[in-house]
This record gives C-alpha cells, structure tokens and sequence, in this order.
C-alpha cells in the first residue's frame, strides 16, 4: 500500500506540474475518521440553535438588522430570517461562531472539510466582501442575492467574471483559464498533455476576446456570455424564489432527528 | 451524418418552436455572432395588402428602438419575395403559461412580481405610442432565470388584424377588454392595462375569471365584468384586480395609479432601464415598401453535422465547487451521478464504439446528433435504468464524452459505467505515463 502511494504521486509529480499545485494529496485513512467525528458533533451542535431562548442568546442579528438587509438585496424580511437559520447551521458546523470559514462551507458543498478545489475557494473569496478570510450574516445574503433567479443578468455577468479573475487584474487572463481547466479536469479524474490544454485555452480566448488584447475584459465577458447563456447556469439558485418553504422543511427534518 | 441547413440571410434556421394561425415562429443563429433568435415567419399576403400597414410600420420601428429587460428585443426585419421574417431575441425559459399549467396557481408574492414586470414593460412601450393589444399568458415568456419578457409588442396588428378581431379571432377572447369586443375604436392603453389584470387573475387563482362555452354568455359577462374572486384571494387583492377589471375604459384604472397602489408597490423593485439606441430602420422600411432590390436571400445547403463544441467555461462551469444547491437540497445525491472521458478519436467512431457496445451488452440504443440513450434492465431486474452518453468537442480531435444516469438507481448506474468503459477501453484516451488511479482514489474516499 506505501509503496503503491508512493508511485502514485511519483507518477503525479511528473505529469502534472500545474496540477500538482492545485491538487490536494490523497487523504489519510484517519481523516476519514475525522470527518465521520466532525460531521456528527456538527449535527449535535446545531440542536441548541433551534431553541428561542439560546437562538437569541447566539444570534448578534436584530429584527432591525434582517430589515435591513432585506432593503438592500431581492429577499423579503422573512427569507432573511429564513436564510439566518441556515447561516447559523453553516457558521456552527464546526466551530460554533458567527461566520463561516473555508472548511465550513466545504463541508456543506462536499460532505468533507478536507481537499481542495480551486471553484470554492473562488466562491469563497468573492462572498468575502471584507476579504477577512470569514463569511459573516450580511456578506453571505449579499451574495445569494445574486443568485436569486429575479436578480438582474448584469449582476450574474459580474459575478461570475469575478469567480474566474483568479488574480483580480480585472481580466480573465489566458493563464488563469489556463489553471481553472487543468483543476475541472482534476475534479474530471483527466489529465491532458500541455499542448492539449493550450489548443483548448487558446480556442475559448479567441472565441471571447472581442478586441484582440489577449485577454477578457468585462465587455468582452459580457458579449461572450450573451452568447453563451449556459455559461452562467449555476449562477442561479432556484431555491431562493421560495426559500421560506424549501427552509422550513429543511428545519423540520432537522429537528425531527433528536 | 447529412442533414439539411436552412439559412435566412445569416440566419441559420433550426426547429419550429410556435406556430399559430397567422405566424410560424422558428429557432435560429446568427451565424455571424453566434447570436440565438427566433423568427417569426409570416406570408406577406397576410400583411402588404391591409390598411394598416402604416401603423404596422411605425410600431415595429419603435419596437426596434426600443431596449426594455422585460421587453423580448426585435433585432431586425426581413423580406424574401413570398416572406416577412421577423428577427426576435431568444428566450429560453419557456412560457409562463406552461408554468400556471404545470403548477395550478401561483403565489400572491409570485404573481405580484411577475405583475410588476408585466406593468414595467407595458408602461415602457405606451409611453412610447405601441400598444400591445393580445397580451395573454402565451406571449410572456420567462428567461433562463426566470425573468418575464413580454413578447409581440406591436405584432398582434399583423397576426389579428387590430379592429377586425372580432371577425377573426380564433380562440374566445378571454383577456379581451370588453370595449374592443364592441368593435369601436379603443384606446390602446385601457385595453392593454384591462389584459393586466384578467393575467394577474390566472396567475393567483389557476383559471381565467371569464369562461364560458357560449359567446354570447362570455361576451355578456366581460361587458359586464361579471367575475368572481376566489376564496383565496386577500381582501386587498380583490380589491386591486376590481380596480383594473372595470369594464368602463374611462373610469378604469390608469397604469401611474396601478404604481401607486399599496399593492403593487409591496417588495417592487424599479427596473434598471438602458438608453434607447439609434439603430437603422432602412430594413423596416424595405420590408413594408416592397423594396425588391432588399429581399433576403433563402437557400438550403446539405451540410456534414458535428458534435457540440464546448469551450473552457462551459467545462469549468460543471465544477462542483460551484454549485451552491447542496447548501439548499440536503437530499442531492453525494455519489457522483455525472462522469466523463475524452477520445482522441474520430467523433463518429466514438459513436459507433458506444452503440456497438451497449448492443454487445443487450441494451436498447437510441442515437441522434452525438447523444446516445441506453435503456436496460438493471442489474437486480426489479427497475429500468437509462444512461445518455453525449460527444462534445474541446479542442481540435479531442472530445469529452459526458455520460450520466438519466432514470435508475445509482450503484447500479456506478457498476454499468465501470463495466461499459471497461469494453469500451480502446476509444478512451488516456495519456502515457499516467497510472489509472481514479479507481484508487473513489476506493480511499469511500
């Protein structure tokens, strides 16, 4: 089994120097373990929150405060109520704050903290409005906002690009499509040789590069995806258009657990 | 495989996706900006012969002037010697018809902002002089993320003939104010804003206010805006949509007082609005002054198809790291229901190889445009399961072969997949040197 691992991430380290920089190494059997452990205390932990008496003991949001954030985004008063108590569930999964880090928001989207995956840390960083490494109650609505199926297609257009500006240049540049390919075929289980990945980067930027720079600019961006619709299919949640309902029966089955 | 391009200029023409009396409606491409459309096909008998093509006229050139979100955008006019073709933005979601059918009825927070839209948009277009007149649940259609966009602005004079309607309508008039079933002249914006409010009536109560199997009973009832409101409907609803349904166009409520109203104002949001663009309308006018020198070319050409081409975002946009819907649906499956491979091979001999195999393994094979259905037994021969298998391509000779459960239960869809790319080892590519160790990883992490 060693000696096998270890040809394995020989094997790795040759073929995939780009990869390697973004993929994670194989997880150790005891974080197996870990995850089992965590995922259970995550589920305990959440019961308190149901409770009045200790939610409003945790909670450091208002009724003034849910009103408004309720003016600024496409959710009414209630949805923002509806969205704090799975804020709460989020940000206590594994340590019971008032934010949710990385590995919180990992674990819901992937059922483990471990690994890595270039896509949520992008997530993550474009919902961290204040950029101080946690998702607090107001970046979080903020964000989801977005992706409410009323929300303006601009706002969509916007976001998205900022998912794929890795380095916030305020363009896609030919080597972050470059690093995001190589990181979906990761996640694909594919490998392609250099000269592969370059005929498909070069194929997309030729195809969304509208004024010849070399790289996407916003407009161009916006062009593309006008488009190319599908491109911005998961920058739509269709939960959110009834998120009180799709909530309550989230809570219910919860606490129909203790 | 062989199969017959039609272009319309530089339009690719594809399916038929409405047709009705006057009009067929047809899904295409700009083949010069990739750009989809939808074309509205109609004969130009229908229309160069009527009196009111002056009108027709001046309502398209506005229609093309003008840049509305709720509004479907008319990009341009053409003519060929026998045909008007009408060049519409493409709209993917759907009607909002089908989504009343398909849900009954819709919520009152639902049907306010859909509403709201739908009086966004007339607002917009009645301040600039076209008038709707069929505005009905089958012309609001619903975007990709579920936006309205209200289709047929000043249209409904080339498909119904404005005043004659009632000599030759179709259906019954079910959202038909009832000063035009009169058949005197109308205003334009009173009969727009009564269809309002019959549309809001369907969204929230699942049924139209007026229906009956006799005309003359139907038409006594919207002269006298006879309806009821159901049981369901808050007592400011009711009072709201009595406002609107008032058969007297004069004492009818105006759209600045619909703005108004409490209820229409409940979680409104004002809609961001473009600058009209100066466009060219020499097109508008070489369609309906019969300029021959202007008609479009038609022509059919055979062509050799191939797979869909799909660029890096679309890739990259299959990341699971950026689907938030397991933050919203803990019951989302967490074994991977999608799985895929690449080919250096010939996209048809990808496809060959697949229905060879599936045919080896007894399964039923149904084939078209680089998509493949497999259906089978499965394994415990209590169920049916499906798989589609689709070809697209990523970079010159390279291909992805998408491959997903469509009906089933899921290991016996994991245990297929391993079994099928186990036959089917000579198509898929893997590059030298590499360890096959997806097998080993699933094994860690599971």
């Amino acid at each position: 089994m060693s000696s096998t691992i270890a040809t394995d991430s020989h094997g790795l380290s040759d073929s995939w120097t780009i990869g390697e920089r973004v993929c994670a190494a194989l997880m150790p059997l005891i974080a197996v373990v870990e995850v089992l452990i965590l995922t259970v205390t995550g589920c305990f932990s959440y019961c308190p929150c149901i409770s009045i008496i200790d939610q409003n003991h945790k909670c450091t949001y208002t009724a003034k405060d849910f009103a408004i954030l309720a003016d600024e985004t496409r959710f009414t008063v209630e949805e923002v109520e509806a969205l704090h108590v799975l804020f709460k569930r989020l940000s206590s999964s594994l340590i019971d704050d008032d934010s949710i880090h990385k590995e919180e928001l990992q674990l819901a989207l992937f059922q483990t903290p471990y690994g890595k995956n270039l896509f949520l840390d992008r997530v993550f960083d474009v919902f961290d409005q204040k950029r101080n490494g946690v998702i607090e109650f107001d970046e979080f609505v903020h964000a989801l906002s977005v992706f409410h199926p009323y929300a303006p297609m601009d706002e969509k257009i916007d976001f998205a690009f900022k998912l794929y500006d890795l380095r916030q240049t305020g363009f896609i540049e030919p080597e972050e499509v470059k690093l995001m390919v190589v990181a979906i075929l990761i996640e694909f289980d594919m490998n392609l040789p250099d000269d592969l990945l370059e005929a498909i980067v070069h194929k997309t930027i030729a195809d969304a590069d509208k004024d010849n720079d070399g790289k996407i600019s916003r407009e161009d961006w916006k062009a593309f995806v006008s488009r190319n619709p599908s491109l911005l299919i998961n920058m739509t949640l269709p939960y959110l258009k009834d998120i009180t309902s799709v909530l309550s029966s989230f809570v219910f089955k919860t606490e129909a657990k203790p | 495989m062989k199969k017959v391009r039609r272009k319309i200029g530089k339009y690719e023409v594809g399916r038929t996706i409405g047709e009705g009396t006057f009009a067929k409606v047809k899904f295409a491409r700009n083949s010069e900006t990739g750009e989809s459309v939808a074309i509205k096909v109609m004969a130009k008998t229908t229309i160069l012969q009527h009196r009111m093509v002056e009108q027709i006229k001046r309502e398209i050139s506005i229609m093309k002037i003008v840049r509305h979100p709720n509004i479907v955008r008319l990009h341009e006019v053409l003519a060929s010697q026998t045909k008007i073709y009408i060049i519409l933005e493409f709209v993917m979601g759907g009607e909002l018809y089908d989504k009343i059918v398909q849900l009954g009825k819709l919520s009152e927070n639902e049907s306010r902002h859909y509403f709201q839209q739908l009086i966004d948009a007339v607002d917009h277009c009645h301040r600039k002089g076209v008038y709707h007149r069929d505005l009905k649940p089958e012309n609001l259609l619903l975007d990709a993320y579920g936006n309205l966009k209200v289709s047929d602005f000043g249209l409904s004079a080339l498909t119904k003939q404005g005043a004659d309607l009632l000599h030759t309508t179709c259906g019954t008039p079910n959202y038909v104010a009832p000063e035009v079933l009169s058949n005197r002249g109308y205003d334009g914006a009173a009969a727009d804003v009564w269809s309002c409010g019959v549309i809001l009536y369907v969204l929230m109560a699942g049924y139209l206010p007026f229906e009956e199997a006799d005309l003359p009973t139907l038409y006594r009832r919207i002269n006298a805006a006879e309806f009821v409101c159901p049981f369901w409907f808050s007592a400011d609803t009711k009072s709201f949509i009595q406002k609107i349904l008032d058969p007297n166009p004069k004492t009818r409520v105006k759209i600045e007082e619909i703005r108004k109203d409490p209820w229409f104002k409940k979680n409104y949001f004002p809609v961001k609005l473009g600058e009209d663009e100066q466009v060219n309308l020499d097109d508008v006018r070489a369609v309906f002054d019969d300029i021959e020198d202007q008609y479009v070319s038609e022509r059919s050409e055979i062509t050799e198809g191939g797979p869909l081409i799909m660029n890096a975002f679309e890739m990259i946009a299959l990341s699971q790291g950026l689907n938030l819907s397991p933050l919203f649906d803990r019951h989302q499956d967490y074994v991977k229901r999608q799985t895929r491979f690449v080919s250096r091979k010939p996209a048809k001999v990808i496809i060959s190889s697949i229905e060879a195999v599936a045919e080896s393994m007894g399964l039923k094979v149904h084939s078209r445009n680089y998509k493949v259905r497999l259906e089978g037994v499965s394994a415990n021969r209590v169920g049916q399961f499906a798989v589609v298998l689709e070809v697209f391509e990523v970079a010159p000779s390279l291909f992805m072969v998408d491959v997903r459960k469509a009906t089933g239960d899921t290991f016996d869809y994991h245990k297929f997949y391993k079994n099928f790319c186990g036959k089917l080892g000579n198509i898929i590519w893997r590059p030298a040197g590499t360890m096959p160790n997806s097998n080993l990883r699933k094994q860690m992490t599971l």
